[in-house]
């Protein structure tokens, strides 16, 4: 019955609750978010892999030592 | 000597980084995507790294099956493994673009389709080289397969072309939608310095599957004394 009359009042509320600057300051924070994750998760890639290369280097360095003082030892038998 | 090289690249590549990280964040915002755009700097680095490693991967490949040398099977599993690290940062860091700039994660066109089919490719090769024991068996299935990888490289490459696709058109050598100048020479700079670190990267791989290699001939004379 009253929905003439409210049109217009609702549609002004509606406008003023859409901000656009908050809007904006909101897009502008996803958008700089977005770019701090993607660089970190470039770099902790990276970083996990030289990591994971370090580990393995420990690794191998250490076996080669065992293999090669249980030769030595093989051939003083 | 290798160990110093590998050193002073790795110094070169820090200073190239942080100083392009500098020249990078002057930059201004692009007029559409706004300070995103910046992952750039590190998504085609590291894919343009990635897929000149299956290149010379392929390259290793079909010299080992013609020479039988195994140092081109070392060099071909170093430059891929290196080169999955590298194709994990385009993806990951595409897919964090992709939920800022279009909304979602993911989308299954076809350059990130091509993309990951490539990773799941070349993490095969890994898989396979790990499924066999015998050496000369293990590297000529592994120089086999890498060949077939590699196929999908120039797919991943052209796709954008090809198809009908979402994801955006090369900055580089394209007339359309080309970088200014200076956001050019930031890119490059920037390339460069990912290039130098998956070189050192790849030295370091190489070093260790030759020191593995000699481990299993150490073995196999304890084994026969």
């Amino acid at each position: 019955m009253y929905t003439h009359t409210l049109t217009p009042v609702v549609a002004f509320l509606l406008q003023a609750d859409v901000d656009p600057i908050r809007d904006e300051i909101g897009r502008l924070q996803r958008n700089f978010q977005g770019l701090i994750w993607g660089f970190v998760a470039a770099w902790v890639i990276l970083a996990g892999y030289t990591l994971m290369l370090t580990f393995r280097e420990r690794k191998i360095s250490r076996e080669m030592e065992r293999l090669k003082s249980m030769v030595e030892e093989s051939e003083k038998k | 000597m290798r160990q110093k090289v590998i050193v002073v690249m790795l110094a070169l590549v820090a200073i190239l980084l942080a100083r392009n990280l500098y020249t990078i964040s002057m930059l201004p915002d692009e007029m559409r995507q706004g300070q995103i755009f910046r992952i750039i700097y590190f998504h085609v680095p590291a894919a343009a790294a990635a897929m000149t490693g299956s290149a010379v991967a392929l390259v290793a490949s079909v010299l080992f099956l013609v020479t039988k040398k195994f140092q081109y099977d070392a060099l071909a599993v170093a430059v891929t493994e290196v080169g999955l690290a590298f194709l994990a940062v385009n993806l990951v860091t595409g897919s964090i673009w992709a939920h800022v700039i279009w909304g979602v994660w993911w989308a299954w066109d076809p350059r990130l389709t091509s993309a990951l089919i490539c990773w799941i490719l070349y993490a095969g090769y890994m898989i396979l080289r790990q499924a066999l024991e015998e050496p000369t068996q293990r590297a000529t299935f592994a120089a086999v397969y890498s060949i077939f990888a590699f196929t999908d490289v120039p797919i991943v490459y052209f796709s954008i072309r090809w198809w009908r696709t979402i994801h955006p058109q090369p900055v580089f050598f394209s007339k359309e939608g080309a970088f200014p100048p200076d956001w050019s020479r930031a890119l490059a700079v920037n390339m460069v310095a990912m290039f130098l670190l998956y070189a050192v990267l790849t030295m370091i791989r190489l070093r260790q599957e030759q020191t593995q290699r000699e481990i299993d001939y150490l073995r196999r004379t304890v084994h026969a004394i």
